[in-house]
């Protein structure tokens, strides 16, 4: 699909709106929820580069997340590191994860893979309870420092971090490594047959979308300024997945407009509490059952008159 | 046992230097020996036919040399460095590529993307990895004009094209065919026929085409291997495999050209 | 030596209670059911409202939770799998969204606090030495036999035949006339009910609280790996396994330990088995 003029002007419309947005609303609660969009906007991209672009759906991307946080806290509540310390070493830490998980599993096909990712960050959750006295348990841990002080210029900087994650991932999606990870979601005898590494690309993929997925959990464990078992839940997972097929799957973009979108209507959801969870159920199904190729990426294709 | 060893001292005679030396190979799966010890050699620049009814072995005996099946024993050699034990990938970049019986062509992407993916294999992308070179290798198969279009809309015809192309990309030296004339109409037969005349004349390549009707590849190869029961029975020019007594017993004495053994 | 004998039979009978269903249905329907932790949640909290909250006696509780969920299981299955089979993501999607719903709903209904089922028997009993409450004992005779059950039933009925047919090659038997709707929901009926009697069983020593499907479901998972995904015989070798192994290891090391032991034994069955010990196919 070629880009157009268009596309340009909506991505840096899109930006330009998210920047300026908590200076014209003049309120920290927005920023606030403006930066936990970013933050999900960044774990929706990095799936999709890995999953929306071969079909190895990962069902257990919160292990990623999960890890990156986890290295933001330990370093600042053992080691008492710089903050800043915590972007490059979580992107260490999440991308050895995806080594580790995914030399075994990688091998599998559609639903094994997921459910085997599914159970990893399962598992992982489960080690945190259990390695209470070295994780904090429950509760996690607290004291992290916050890397900027201003939340809006924190807020600022998680959004620069979060437009050249998704520059990259789709400048790639783009290149020729795109285009092989779409032959692997093809048919992966034939990529063999064409002399492709399937292995290496499927590993170093995952890599890649397990280390912006680490980077937006250390982005997110320094707003936060705390972490906890749940980052590594299904539901941190499943969340990011059905932002990902709102937003439309393989697009890149899509995904990080939809994830935006359901940030925002959670927060608007607030007031319903403990019945959030079901509209988003709800919003699951609709889509599964009536807009198969997700709502975002589509429409905007419709609206501007692209074909396909 | 005299018999094979005769066929084997054919096969080594036809050659000169072998490009592909396979020897032994052996598969079984569970109870059934699918290929019993094959080994021929491949003199760089023949092209030759694997004849035998379905069920012979043929495709397996392809799967075995490409890597996609481990075999249970014996050796593949390419220009004399073992293939066995190797990746699919890895062998295609050491210069052996095949086609598909059943094409399988990268659902979702154009024909030119599907062959340009093979352009991107590490023995050719440092040269090839371009647009241009993808669509020089579809004129080449005469699919230029379809460049644009997705797979799933191709012909039959147009897919085994397609299927040759994407082998071709990564520049082997010895191009493995699986029955590239099946399901074709017979007014589609000569010009691919053609073609892969054309490929071994122009390119040099050495071929090895699996066929199980006689008379679409005759013409075409030089030699012939046959198949039966996963076994080599006999080697030589279509002249002779013809009127070889085990091959029409095995073969031809069955059904005519079409195999119902299977 | 004994207790590490008579409790991890007791578990290892939960588990193959819970990984056959999960394996039957993927075998015949090729669901990948993520709500059969839920299956197991259901019917220990069914179990609970009907004893604590209704005042049944125990053994209708019981009945009336098993049936209870296998209608879940089957509406489900009607209502939200089937129009979406084509897609195994949507599949995944759909029974996870299910999970989760049923995990949110327990929630809302029955607070996040743990809540106490009474036991079906109250004694302790010795069995070979080794005293065991007579709870824990039920749920493994019980388990033991419905499987027994259940193995009957597939070898020896037309219904039982016409599942192992279509779960060895469903199109030849669609071809045969078998009426696969049919028979997915009938499977799906002793999917859910297996499980959720798994969850009656271990109701009154367990606890119960709204997220205790989810290591379950990890759980059957693990063993579906190992044993072989649609593999019964492969479930229950693997159920065996986990289960013992699991007690070893609470018994040598700390019972918090044992969860690790699933991710291990799926770890190692993934590289050196990917089929799995009775798996047919290469990995899928």
């Amino acid at each position: 699909m070629k880009v157009r003029a268009i596309d340009i002007g909506g991505a840096i419309g899109a930006v330009a709106l998210l920047a300026l947005a908590p200076v014209l609303g003049n309120s920290g609660y927005l920023t606030g929820v403006l930066t936990l969009c970013v933050i999900y906007a960044i774990w929706a991209a990095s799936w999709d580069f890995m999953s929306g672009l071969t079909g190895r759906e990962n069902f257990g991307h919160a292990l990623f997340i999960g890890a990156g946080a986890y290295t933001a806290g330990f370093l600042a509540t053992v080691y008492f590191a710089n903050p800043w310390w915590s972007l490059p070493l979580s992107v260490v830490v999440a991308m050895a994860f995806a080594v580790i998980v995914g030399f075994p599993t990688l091998r599998l096909r559609g639903p094994y893979f997921a459910l085997a990712m599914l159970s990893a960050a399962a598992i992982m959750q489960r080690l945190m309870l259990i390695f209470w006295e070295q994780t904090g348990g429950e509760e996690g841990l607290y004291g992290l420092e916050p890397l900027i002080n201003s939340p809006l210029h924190y807020y600022w900087f998680v959004l620069a971090v979060m437009v050249v994650t998704a520059a990259v991932l789709m400048l790639l999606a783009r290149s020729h490594w795109g285009l092989i990870l779409r032959a692997i979601k093809g048919d992966e005898a034939t990529c063999q047959a064409a002399g492709i590494n399937v292995t290496f690309y499927k590993i170093a993929s995952l890599m890649i979308s397990a280390a912006f997925a680490g980077l937006g959990g250390a982005l997110y464990a320094h707003y936060q300024l705390q972490v906890s078992p749940p980052l590594f839940s299904v539901i941190t997972s499943i969340t990011i997945i059905i932002m990902v097929y709102v937003g439309g799957m393989g697009s890149i973009w899509g995904p990080v407009l939809g994830a935006i979108l359901l940030t925002l209507l959670t927060e608007m959801l607030r007031g319903f509490g403990e019945y959030r969870l079901w509209i988003y159920t709800l919003v699951l199904m609709l889509i599964l059952f009536f807009l198969p190729g997700g709502l975002v990426a589509p429409l905007w294709r419709r609206l501007t008159g692209a074909r396909s | 046992m005299s018999e094979t060893a005769a066929v084997d001292a054919q096969v080594r005679g036809a050659a000169g230097v072998p490009l592909l030396a396979v020897d032994g190979v052996r598969k079984r799966f569970g109870g059934l020996t699918a290929v019993k010890g094959a080994s021929f050699t491949l003199a760089a620049g023949e092209i030759v036919g694997i004849l035998g009814p379905n069920g012979a072995g043929k495709t397996t005996l392809f799967n075995l040399l490409t890597g996609f099946i481990a075999p249970d024993a014996g050796s593949v050699k390419l220009d004399g460095h073992e293939l066995k034990g190797l990746a699919p990938y890895r062998i295609v970049n050491r210069g052996l590529a095949r086609t598909f019986q059943l094409t399988r062509p990268f659902l979702g992407m154009s024909v030119l993307e599907n062959v340009l993916v093979a352009c991107l294999a590490p023995r050719v992308r440092h040269r090839m990895a371009s647009e241009e070179h993808a669509r020089r290798i579809l004129d080449q198969v005469g699919l230029r004009e379809k460049a644009a279009s997705p797979v799933e809309v191709l012909p039959y015809g147009d897919l085994r094209r397609l299927e040759i192309a994407r082998a071709l990309a990564t520049d082997p030296r010895l191009l493995l065919l699986d029955e590239p004339f099946a399901g074709l109409g017979s007014s589609e037969i000569e010009p691919l026929a053609n073609l892969i005349k054309r490929l071994h004349r122009e390119e040099n390549l050495t071929i090895l085409i699996i066929e199980h009707k006689l008379r679409e590849f005759m013409a075409l190869v030089s030699r012939v291997i046959a198949m039966d029961f996963g076994e080599i029975i006999a080697v030589g020019t279509p002249a002779e495999i013809v009127r070889h007594p085990r091959v029409i017993e095995a073969y031809i004495g069955r059904t005519e050209g079409d195999g119902a053994a299977a | 030596m004994l207790q590490i004998l008579v409790y991890g039979a007791v578990i290892s009978a939960i588990y193959a209670m819970l990984s056959v269903g999960f394996t039957l249905i993927f075998g015949v329907a090729r669901i990948l059911n993520l709500a059969h932790g839920s299956f197991y949640a259901l019917g220990a909290y069914a179990a609970y409202f009907l004893t604590s909250v209704a005042g049944l006696p125990l053994l209708p509780s019981a009945v009336l939770a098993v049936l209870f969920v296998a209608g879940f299981g089957v509406a489900m299955e009607r209502f939200l799998v089937r129009p979406l089979r084509k897609s195994q993501l949507a599949v995944l999607m759909i029974t996870l969204a299910v999970s989760l719903a049923v995990e949110q709903a327990l929630l809302i209904t029955f607070g996040s606090e743990y809540r106490n089922v009474p036991s079906f028997v109250a004694d302790k009993v010795t069995v070979v030495g080794v005293d065991i409450s007579g709870q824990r004992l039920l749920a493994l005779v019980v388990s033991v036999l419905v499987l027994l059950g259940l193995w009957l039933f597939i070898q020896r009925t037309r219904l039982g035949a016409a599942i192992l047919a279509i779960s060895q090659d469903p199109e030849a038997a669609r071809y045969m006339g078998i009426p696969t709707d049919r028979i997915f929901s009938t499977v799906m009926a002793i999917s859910a009910g297996t499980a959720a009697l798994a969850g009656v069983l271990v109701a009154p020593f367990l606890t119960v609280q709204p997220s205790m499907g989810l290591l379950p479901m990890v759980k059957a998972f693990a063993i579906v790996i190992v044993g072989g995904l649609g593999s019964i015989p492969g479930s229950i070798v693997a159920s065996l396994m986990l289960g013992y192994s699991e007690t070893i290891v609470a018994y040598l090391i700390s019972s918090s330990w044992t969860e690790l032991v699933s991710l291990v034994a799926i770890v190692v069955t993934l590289i050196i088995r990917p089929a799995g010990l009775f798996g047919r196919r290469a990995a899928f």
